[in-house]
């Protein structure tokens, strides 16, 4: 006999919550106490394998306590720990950077939560822009090891870039956008096609930089080829978008994966399209031209804004009492011209999502049919949004392709563009600032981080004579699943989410708990 | 039937099919200027249906409606909310997560002209109209006692509330002919005569058409001008409130053939 | 008056005048013409390639059934399925050499193993997949439609590489032990035995799916759930229990794919299944999702469009290019018919 399921059921949201009430019913002092012992427990295993773990543990201890403590002490007590920090950079040798971030942070949570939403950006972004006079000073982390370069700077902002940009796809209008791969590459291709030899049978230039005027082939400032890209990127993304915005959640999320597996693969057979070599096939373009401002503007800014990005730069910052002897390069000069551009990016961002196309955004995301009642055009609305994330694909897919001065179509598979909604999923689907994040945390660990925890796993691991040879690299792509299973299950809001996303999201804790054991038919079209 | 300015709607003929089965079967439908009409009938009479076919959600099988003397039949739901009708829906449809005051500017969507460009340049007149939506928002909500609710999620609304807010929704999209579906579903006695005699003011004061969907009687002989009935896809009567609610046919639609006997042998007919 | 005789539709579909039209019947005319022409041309290796596509056309129908099961009760596309299908084969190579020590030359015994080793991947299988469910797809039953949609992406990264971990980043070689010797002949094509045995493995397990959907409770239950959940759950079916179910015998089919597939191609790699496994739902889609019969066709055509593209001689675009056509087919499905060629039109479009 079928048991018909007329009891309530326990699904691992209901475990959540008990175990969260079980928590909370305990005696404060009890929880104080447990949390001590856990965090001592924490410290003493880690310690004995990596001293620097270990004192990690104690700081972000330290920092936990200080935040829990009575608002009177609580400004005495931070004081006097980043004193306490101060003498043990003296004394001890904590390097000085720790020391200054700290302070930073501790200084930034005293700010009142209404100045919050501007104060931390603007810090962030000082810190970014400085990065380069420091990077060389930074303290080693526990288990990541060596801060990045700024030429990994430069890759993570890119790719923060393009997850800013399926943001306002999946995170604003709540399309699933499996392709957005499709868009880095036609940026990436546009930008090759406009400052290489690949079109050599004409000559065409416009404000290039750096090279001869008798090259063959089509060269055009950087600037007008970015703006290029990005439309160029967005026409495809409307002319993608047009059959098949129209589709439900699923299908289309398929639509936009087949579009994102065939533009590859024509980049990758581009080399003879009927006779005609569009991508130059497995090789790609390459080398592409230098960017750059050009002598005039150059001279008429007294050298800030530099003629040619691979000839630069000639000047040297020195800050004696500081260490800091940084010769500017033209990987910094990258770097401060990519900061411009995720601005930029990150400034339209917030404004559509503010705007009345980004309400409308929201209400199609809810609920379609109302939208469309309260004279909302669907197609017409989940197309700028489909175009609006394209453009910055383009934008970033065509920068990178400058800077590293290559295109290849080995470039562009499907697992980045689930790479880029994973940085959108845990950073926080909606939320600008959050994506930023964890696309900064999640392009680090595929560039660097990865390899660094391996090397780091591999060296201080041993369990009785075992030692470990892990190649964490390799599995890049099964770490990030593993993510996006571990976010959508527990947290799926994401890291730093916006408050709609996490009412939405945990919708169905709320409702009354069905009697049966099924699903709750999803809210169809009437 | 005449299609010019005397009436906001006309509906024509119209059919709706669901493969073999008939929703609507040719009806004509006609809503005069300024008054409020309301259409009842047993449960899968038709009603809703027909509503969605008035509303672009459903494409007409055959048949054609006209809005304002404008063909807009099979048009899509978006243009026909911006050509003046407004709705809300039998089942609550608000944007959950969304506040009051979030749903009514979605309701503006159709009147605002800010688009993508100047949004994100936010030029003054951007910000002029953003201000002013947000200020007409206020007033709706006040108009339908919301005021003290404007930042209130949706979702935390009581049920009474929630349906106001859909009707303050569907007045921001500045209708001429205002489609409520069921609005008075699962209100108790009070707020039913309150929104009775809401609807009767969006008639005089507002100068507002109004086509309902009901089922309670008292909220349809309080305020309709006309009433129409719809049985199995047809229209079997149309007048007067105190007229359809003695019409033979009628009765029986609800009641059955019985009661009609019944009332004829009491005279009552 | 506009009478439009059109289909009743809830959402705007795309309007279909008769220039699509038109053009549909041109380019599937030139196909073909196209086919017509090798046919004449190569006679024998048109028949070659065709009896290739018919053997891809059965792997990749074990796959898609597995797909288009777990679609028709979960409206849920399961990524994760060609990966499990991959995992099926390494399994299956795992017990055949581990356990069975098979190998070339083993004679008449072999078809024993091979069928237990079959058998064995497709338990495993089953059970994978039936876990897989119940970690990242129960918990998410209720929440918003694209969340599993998204976990399944997950899943399947995660299985791809516990691949890769377990066989390493090479093609994992599998024991030869299907005869290619040929065996029979019409007129000049030849029939060879591991086309036969790959058609003959199929068809038992088709015919027993069929009979399980048909004939069983389980089965019924199945269709039922699959059909209306709330229903299903006020007449006694345990949902949850029919869900894990349909999961399983997903699964097993995928077992079972993933170990023919291995012995035929003798090698396999971890990042094989995901493609294969998006040609399969293609296949699924083509013949309408949701639909079993639709499936196995669905997955014939591609099978004989992958055969024929990579196979013929006059003008065939080339394996470079199999990728690109199917998923154009996958999207013009989508897009202009939605309930594929077996499926049944719904309000929303499929």
């Amino acid at each position: 006999m079928t048991d018909v399921a007329i009891r309530v059921p326990t699904e691992s949201v209901g475990f959540r919550n008990q175990a969260r009430a079980w928590w909370r019913g305990l005696n404060p002092w009890l929880r104080v106490g447990i949390v001590m012992v856990l965090q001592l427990v924490l410290f003493g295993l880690l310690f004995t394998v990596d001293h620097a773990l270990g004192f990690a543990v104690l700081v972000v201890s330290t920092i936990y306590w200080l935040r829990r403590l009575p608002d009177r002490i609580r400004q005495g007590a931070t004081g006097g720990f980043i004193l306490l920090m101060i003498i043990l950079a003296i004394v001890a040798n904590t390097p000085w950077t720790l020391v200054i971030l700290l302070a930073v942070g501790a200084v930034m949570s005293f700010v009142p939560a209404a100045r919050r939403d501007w104060v931390f950006p603007a810090v962030l972004l000082g810190l970014a822009v400085l990065y380069p006079f420091y990077a060389d000073q930074m303290f080693t982390m526990p288990i990541f090891g060596v801060w990045p370069d700024v030429g990994t700077g430069v890759y993570m902002l890119v790719f923060i870039m393009m997850a800013v940009g399926l943001n306002i796809v999946v995170g604003y209008a709540g399309l699933l956008d499996l392709g957005y791969v499709a868009f880095y590459a036609m940026g990436a291709y546009t930008s090759a096609w406009l400052m290489s030899l690949q079109f050599s049978h004409t000559n065409f230039h416009f404000g290039a930089v750096g090279i001869t005027a008798s090259l063959p082939g089509i060269h055009m400032s950087m600037w007008l080829v970015l703006a290029f890209a990005g439309c160029v990127a967005a026409l495809s993304g409307i002319i993608i978008g047009l059959p098949t915005l129209r589709l439900r959640g699923d299908y289309l999320a398929i639509v936009t994966l087949g579009f994102g597996e065939i533009l590859p693969q024509i980049a990758r057979n581009g080399d003879s399209l009927f006779g005609f070599n569009l991508t130059n096939g497995p090789n790609g373009i390459t080398p592409l031209d230098p960017p750059g401002f050009g002598h005039a503007i150059s001279n008429a800014t007294g050298g800030f804004l530099p003629a040619n990005y691979l000839q630069c730069c000639s000047r040297t910052v020195n800050i004696g009492f500081l260490h800091i002897h940084h010769q500017i390069s033209s990987f910094d000069v990258f770097f401060w011209t990519a900061i411009v551009l995720l601005l930029i990016t990150v400034f339209t961002s917030l404004r559509l999502q503010y705007s009345r196309i980004g309400r409308a955004w929201i209400a199609i995301r809810e609920d379609e049919t109302a939208a469309a009642a309260m004279g909302i055009p669907l197609m017409r609305t989940k197309t700028w949004a489909y175009a609006s994330g394209a453009f910055f694909g383009g934008i970033a897919g065509a920068y990178y392709g400058v800077f590293r001065s290559a295109t290849f179509p080995g470039d562009f598979y499907f697992n980045i563009s689930v790479f880029i909604l994973c940085m959108v999923i845990l950073g926080g689907m909606g939320n600008v600032w959050g994506v930023v994040v964890g696309a900064a945390f999640l392009a680090y660990l595929n560039q660097e981080g990865l390899a660094n925890t391996g090397a780091w796993l591999n060296a201080n691991i041993h369990i009785a004579g075992w030692r470990p040879n892990f190649q964490v690299p390799l599995y890049a792509s099964g770490i990030y699943g593993l993510i996006i299973l571990v976010v959508m299950l527990f947290r799926p809001e994401g890291l730093i989410p916006s408050r709609r996303r996490a009412a939405e999201l945990h919708e169905a804790e709320t409702h009354d708990e069905p009697l049966y054991d099924h699903e709750i038919a999803g809210t169809e079209p009437l | 039937m005449s299609t010019n300015g005397d009436y906001v709607l006309v509906a024509e003929q119209v059919r709706k099919e669901f493969g073999g089965l008939v929703a609507v079967n040719d009806v004509d439908f006609a809503v005069p200027r300024g008054k409020v009409i309301s259409l009842i009938g047993p449960n899968g009479a038709g009603k809703t249906t027909f509503f969605n076919m008035l509303t672009g959600v459903y494409k007409p099988t055959s048949g054609t409606v006209t809005l304002l003397g404008e063909d807009v039949t099979g048009k899509p739901p978006h243009a026909i909310t911006a050509r003046g009708i407004g709705r809300t829906f039998q089942n609550i449809r608000l944007f959950q997560n969304m506040t009051a005051l979030e749903n009514v500017l979605v309701g503006m969507h159709a009147r605002m002209h800010a688009n993508l460009f100047n949004s994100v340049l936010r030029t003054p007149k951007v910000r002029r109209e953003e201000k002013e939506v947000r200020e007409r928002g206020r007033e709706l909500l006040a108009f339908t006692g919301l005021s003290r609710k404007a930042t209130e999620v949706a979702r935390n609304l009581p049920y009474g509330d929630q349906r106001r807010l859909e009707v303050a929704r569907a007045l921001a999209t500045e209708p001429q002919l205002l489609l409520l579906d069921e609005p008075t579903a699962g209100m108790n006695p009070q707020e039913s005569a309150e929104f009775t005699a809401f609807v009767a003011r969006l008639r005089d004061e507002n100068k507002l058409t109004v086509l309902m969907i009901e089922h309670d009687m008292r909220v349809v002989m309080g305020v309709s001008d006309r009433v129409s009935v719809l049985d199995y896809g047809e229209k079997i009567a149309e007048g007067g409130p105190r007229e359809v609610q003695q019409n033979e046919r009628v009765i029986e639609a609800y009641l059955g053939k019985a009661a009609v006997e019944d009332m004829k042998k009491q005279g009552l007919s | 008056m506009a009478a439009d005789a059109s289909v009743p539709t809830l959402s705007r579909r795309v309007p279909r005048p008769s220039v699509i039209g038109v053009l549909g019947f041109a380019f599937v005319g030139l196909l073909g013409i196209w086919l017509l022409v090798n046919l004449i041309k190569t006679p024998a290796d048109f028949f070659d390639v065709f009896l290739i596509g018919i053997t891809l056309g059965c792997m990749y129908a074990l796959i898609a059934l597995g797909y288009t099961l777990v679609y028709g009760i979960l409206e849920l596309i399961n990524f994760a399925h060609g990966d499990v299908f991959m995992l099926g084969g390494m399994f299956a190579i795992t017990y055949a050499t581990g356990i069975f020590n098979l190998h070339p030359g083993q004679g008449p015994v072999t078809v024993l193993i091979v069928l237990g080793t079959m058998a064995l991947a497709m338990l495993t299988c089953g059970a994978l997949n039936a876990t897989i469910e119940f970690i990242a797809y129960r918990p998410l039953r209720h929440a918003p439609r694209l969340a599993p949609l998204i976990t399944a992406i997950g899943v399947s990264f995660i299985i791809e590489d516990v691949g890769l971990a377990w066989k390493g980043p090479n093609y994992v070689p599998a024991p030869d032990v299907f005869p290619h010797s040929t065996a029979f002949s019409i007129g000049s094509v030849d029939v060879q035995w591991n086309k036969l045995i790959v058609i003959g493995l199929t068809i038992p397990v088709l015919l027993g799916l069929t009979y399980l959907i048909q004939r069983t409770r389980q089965g019924k239950a199945m269709r039922a759930t699959a059909q209306d959940k709330d229903a299903s759950a006020i007449m006694g079916i345990n949902v949850n229990r029919t869900i894990s179910f349909t999961f399983l015998i997903a699964g097993a089919l995928a077992g079972a794919a993933g170990t023919i597939f291995a012995l035929w191609s003798t090698t396999i790699r971890f990042d094989e299944g995901f493609q294969l496994g998006l040609i399969a739902f293609t296949a699924a889609v083509l013949g309408g999702i949701g639909n079993l019969p639709g499936a196995v066709l669905g997955a014939i055509l591609i099978g004989c469009i992958q055969a024929f593209n990579e196979g013929l001689n006059w003008h065939a675009p080339g394996s470079d290019w199999t990728e690109s056509i199917v998923f154009s087919i996958l999207i013009l499905i989508l897009v202009f018919r939605p309930e594929g060629l077996l499926g049944e039109q719904t309000p929303e479009g499929g």
